[in-house]
């Protein structure tokens, strides 16, 4: 891949006396660290828990631990975002899908790229101060590209999950391991894209693998030493439920519920490789001391005919104690999937009106059937669904060998995005996808860690596929305005107080929209996909919104490796 | 074990491969004999190991070992390696350089077929950008053609059985497609 020839020129550059013609152009050899020396003030708790109404700051992956992602500042508005232009731009090492959150502490942001590699730069001017290259094992097993989604920071850590499946502390001045800890074994197919939370001296993480046939969890380690604290098996030991029939909205979802049954009956609970990764930061409840998020499909995806029940929790929003661990609630979208249209983007904590018309804390998550689903914190349960921000055709058909036909596509809906609310307008921003596709099943036995997709989904390639963004009133359901975008989307979404939604485009289009009515009232060409969350902060009196430029692996958008900053004059 | 691997991490990684440096010389002797002196496979229904992704090579010899994958000649000559071999093995086949087969271009014609059948299953998202592959997923660019539409073959008749989702993956693309990616995957 591309960075390893880089990094192989470097060498080459580098210790080419030493080796001469020996160095081939193909030697494969990691870019090496560079430690710094950067002057870094502590991250306190109280500071973490205030991140809301930090306008200076942008502290973590989605601004704050309700994950509102709406940035408090407003120096950038309706009015003067059409002078926004580019403050700097960085260049990391990496050319490959670029999925990170910037976070900014005290004037130095913190990014990531693919294959876990993370920079401090100067927020000011894009200076870098210091690089970790992980140095990776040589088993990675992972779905939809080698991304990181980014760090977050406590005290003077740095805490990052890796592609091979560990978890790691580095000194925020330095760059330097503090300490390494294996969170599980990558030859079983785990891996880490997510970036941690952090709360309490808690380093919060789940697992990807739902791909691979893991047993997926939730931990919390110790963030002074890496020690486990508590885990959670998003796959509890009973994974049967209720032999719900029909969806979260109400849809029938064809299941053969006397067959499963039968199957049950045979083999006994699947629970043991039924997947259920978490892909996505937890919210933290700081006032109930509760921690909320969605488990992803059931292995293998496509095929159900070895997998009895309603494979809890995945497909589901759940909710456990924060100290402990321990299960509080759930509430499942669709039972026994067969589709992938499972639960990723990161739930956020929001007071939303219940059916009665009282305010009440409440939790929200982004469907990949497209829906927004809003619910009630104490418990978990259903109060509304919006309406569908993408079509929906021909649901819940059952995957065929030959492929049938469904829409939404397999990836959404919103897919992993992390979606943007205003809570002074009860608006809830999400960017979707439109990817017309046939769903295939196959059936085969757990396959040791390996690619158990139970199928396939497949893009019709003579029908066309398009994204748009869309503000949802989670207090109604109804969709307030939507723009169409030409292609799918997948990244992010920041609102602020400015008025304004801030996203990006596989095509490289970077652009600010009214968050109010959708109007676009600004957009920059960034040469390569813009498939990141934005971020924004201030320094020196100046609000700056920063985003990464990388593409992305699973839509196959034009990789870059461009961390952009803008700012007004 | 695994674990301890890994805890001890790329320091002991280096010391095992510095000691066994000669070892692994014997030990890899016998590949050349079709795998190529010079990384071009003696036969084109050999597969190129020079240069491809070490935790793939990896994988493969446990996979041959285990019977997992079956071959009737690679079975016998994994089955001798431990896993420390096999990781010392991959590591060092993955640091050869990838060799040029001179196979020609895929036409026009062929490449977009090609192309919207990769899109239509998004073989990118795991074999990456320009099909360079990374981990336990393979390059395929610029692999033999014949070794490739052999292996392609196997998966859709499970005679390779070693990854089901492979296999899911070729049986929803038809024999025409794959064809052309064959060709397309062979003259990158
Ligand atoms: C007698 C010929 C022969 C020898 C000697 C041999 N191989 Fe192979 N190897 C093959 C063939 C043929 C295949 C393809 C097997 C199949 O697909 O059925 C193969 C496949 C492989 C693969 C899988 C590659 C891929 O792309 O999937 C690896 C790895 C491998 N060999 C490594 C080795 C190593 C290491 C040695 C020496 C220790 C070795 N081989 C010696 C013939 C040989
Ligand atoms: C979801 C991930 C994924 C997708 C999508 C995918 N592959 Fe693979 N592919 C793999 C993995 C993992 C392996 C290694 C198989 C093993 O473990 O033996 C592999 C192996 C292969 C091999 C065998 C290479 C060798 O040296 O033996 C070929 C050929 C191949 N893939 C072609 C394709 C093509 C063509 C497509 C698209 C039509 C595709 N793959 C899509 C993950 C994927």
């Amino acid at each position: 891949m591309y960075v390893k020839g880089l990094a192989a020129f470097a060498a080459a550059l580098g210790v080419g006396l030493l080796s001469g013609a020996a160095v081939a152009q193909e030697v494969k050899q990691e870019k090496q660290s560079v430690l710094g020396n950067a002057t870094v003030s502590p991250v306190t708790q109280e500071q973490l828990n205030a991140a809301d109404k930090n306008a200076k700051d942008f502290l973590l992956t989605n601004g704050n631990y309700a994950q509102t992602r709406f940035y408090p500042g407003k120096q950038i508005g309706r009015d003067n975002v059409k002078n926004l232009h580019v403050a700097w731009i960085f260049q990391t090492d990496v050319k490959e899908s670029l999925e990170t959150s910037p976070i900014v502490v005290d004037g130095v942001m913190y990014v990531t790229t693919s294959f876990s590699h993370v920079y401090a730069l100067d927020a000011k001017t894009g200076q870098q101060l210091w690089h970790y290259a992980h140095k990776m094992g040589p088993i990675t097993v992972y779905c939809c590209g080698p991304n990181n989604r980014g760090v977050q920071v406590l005290g003077d850590r740095v805490y990052l999950a890796t592609l091979d499946s560990k978890l790691m502390a580095l000194n925020a001045k330095t760059g330097e391991v503090v300490w390494t800890t294996n969170i599980a074994d990558p030859e079983l197919g785990y891996s880490e894209t997510m970036a941690p939370t952090v709360v309490k001296d808690k380093v919060l993480i789940g697992t990807n693998g739902g791909e691979y046939g893991i047993r997926g969890f939730v931990r919390a380690y110790d963030a002074k030493t890496g020690k486990q604290l508590w885990n959670f098996n998003t796959i509890p030991e009973n994974s049967v439920g209720v032999w719900a029939t029909k969806d979260a909205t109400g849809r029938d979802m064809h299941r053969n519920i006397q067959a499963e049954k039968d199957v049950l009956a045979k083999i006994g609970d699947p629970y043991a490789k039924l997947g259920g990764g978490v892909w996505q930061n937890p919210s933290v409840d700081l006032a109930t001391n509760r921690i909320y998020f969605v488990v992803g499909n059931p292995s293998p995806d496509l095929d159900g005919s070895n997998r009895p029940g309603d494979n809890l929790y995945t497909n589901s929003l759940v909710s456990l104690d924060l100290d402990t661990g321990k299960y509080v609630c759930h509430f499942q979208y669709i039972a026994h999937d067969v589709w992938d249209l499972d639960a990723v983007s990161p739930t956020v904590l929001v007071n939303v009106k219940d059916k009665d018309g009282k305010t009440i804390p409440g939790v929200i998550h982004a469907g990949k059937t497209g829906h927004i689903y809003v619910h009630d914190r104490k418990d978990c349960s259903l109060i509304r669904f919006s309406e569908a921000m993408v079509p929906q055709e021909n649901m819940w058909v059952l995957p065929t060998k030959e492929g049938a036909r469904m829409l939404p596509g397999a990836n959404g809906g919103v897919e992993w995005s992390p979606i943007a609310t205003d809570p002074g307008q009860e608006l809830a921003y999400a960017i979707n996808l439109h990817q017309p596709m046939t769903y295939h099943v196959e059936s085969s036995a757990y396959p040791n860690g390996k690619l158990w997709l139970g199928g396939a989904f497949k893009v019709i390639p003579s029908e066309k596929q398009s994204g748009n963004i869309t503000a949802v009133n989670y207090n109604t359901g109804k969709i307030k305005w939507q723009v169409k975008t030409p292609e799918p989307m997948i990244g992010g979404i920041l609102a602020t107080a400015g008025g304004l939604v801030f996203t990006g485009e596989g095509n490289g289009k970077f652009a600010a929209y009214n968050s109010s009515n959708g109007k676009e009232l600004w957009s920059f060409r960034a040469g390569a996909g813009v498939n990141a969350p934005p971020s924004s902060y201030m320094i020196g009196g100046k609000q700056y919104v920063v985003v990464g430029a990388g593409g992305n692996t699973q839509l196959d958008y034009k990789r870059g490796n461009n961390i952009i900053a803008f700012t007004l004059d | 074990m695994f674990r301890k691997w890994m805890i001890c991490g790329a320091a002991l990684l280096l010391m095992v491969t510095a000691t066994r440096a000669e070892t692994i010389e014997d030990k890899v002797a016998v590949c050349a004999g079709c795998h190529g002196a010079d990384g071009k496979p003696v036969d084109k229904t050999i597969p190129t190991i020079w240069g491809q992704q070490a935790g793939y090579l990896y994988i493969q010899l446990r996979d041959f070992k285990r019977g997992d994958r079956k071959s009737d000649i690679m079975q016998p000559i994994a089955t001798q390696f431990e896993r420390d071999d096999m990781l010392a093995i991959a590591e060092y086949f993955s640091q050869k350089p990838w060799p040029d087969l001179g196979q020609p271009r895929a036409p026009k014609d062929v490449a977009a077929k090609a192309v919207s059948a990769s899109a239509s299953v998004g073989c990118p998202a795991c074999h990456l950008d320009r099909f360079q592959g990374d981990g336990t997923v393979p390059r395929l660019a610029g692999m033999g053609r014949d070794y490739l539409a052999k292996t392609i073959a196997d998966f859709r008749n499970r005679a390779r059985g070693n990854n089901p989702g492979m296999s899911d993956l070729m049986l929803a693309t038809s024999p025409d497609d794959l064809a052309a990616l064959v060709e397309y995957l062979a003259g990158l």
